[in-house]
């Protein structure tokens, strides 16, 4: 009986996520495009919940909804453009050909594929900082450094105006 | 026949990885493309935990390879909203099809 339970989560949020990829897709202006994208995250942070990795479903509300669509709603802010765009069916159907190919293929990899699962656990929080800390030391170090790198490769892009000038 | 829940997580993987082609392909400011690559790295992320999670492999691995991939997703997200701003300056549109100059 419990795990009807989480069959029926799992649909629900699939179901969620099919919605907001469609809202994302197919609305004419950008931002509520963005909403569909913000609808898709919410989806996923449930499918982490559901696989017992709830500090998964906390960052990834807080760093994509709290960080990346905040980011991308500047963008459209600044750029003040309503993105007004037609359905169109040639476009549409230029689209789904390479996106069908590389999920059939994907698809039938997995379907393929036989391992067995084990029902899932819990992660202590402890655990995952310890092996951050540990073994995940470098790549723990290198991603600040990326993150640092693109901050500033943003800020001198924004500050191109200024040098052309001279 | 039931899958197994292990393959009903990357199915779902898959599905994320097809609506984002989608997005990058049908949408036409860059903007719309970012909102596709934004998708297509939330499934990779998903179908990482969910392998690490329901298999015998070490739980840790996945959650943090998500973790990068987030911080990752994070930093591509910065410098191309830098340069959609810069599109914007020189061409006044973010319509792909419309940036079509080139000049040396």
């Amino acid at each position: 009986m419990e795990l009807n339970t989480g069959y029926i989560a799992f649909a629900l949020y699939t179901l969620i996520i099919i919605a907001g990829g469609i809202l994302a897709i197919f609305s004419r202006s950008i931002i509520r495009s963005l909403i569909g994208l913000i609808v898709i995250l919410f989806g996923v942070a449930g499918m982490y919940f559901l696989m017992a990795a709830p500090f998964m479903a906390l960052m990834q509300v807080m760093i994509y909804v709290g960080a990346v669509v905040v980011l991308i709603f500047f963008a459209i802010m600044l750029t003040g453009v309503e993105g007004n765009e037609g359905f169109s069916s040639s476009r549409l159907i230029r689209s789904i050909i390479p996106a069908g190919l590389a999920a059939l293929v994907l698809i039938l990899t997995i379907s393929g594929s036989r391992i067995n699962f084990t029902s899932p656990e819990e992660l202590p929080l402890k655990e995952l900082g310890k092996s951050l800390l540990s073994t995940y030391m470098l790549p723990f170090e290198l991603i600040s450094i990326v993150l640092f790198i693109a901050m500033a490769g943003a800020v001198v892009l924004g500050f191109e105006r200024r040098r052309e000038k001279e | 026949m039931i899958l197994s829940p292990l393959t009903m997580f990357q199915m779902v993987g898959a599905l994320l990885l097809f609506m984002g082609t989608i997005c990058i392909i049908y949408r036409r400011t860059f903007i719309g493309m970012l909102i596709g690559v934004e998708i297509m790295l939330n499934g990779a992320g998903m179908s990482l935990v969910a392998a690490s999670q329901l298999t015998t492999a070490d739980s840790a691995t996945g959650q943090i390879g998500a973790l990068l991939i987030m911080g990752l997703a994070a930093a591509e997200t910065t410098l191309i909203l830098a340069i959609v701003l810069i599109v914007y300056k020189r061409f006044k549109t973010i319509e792909s099809d419309k940036v079509a100059t080139l000049r040396g």
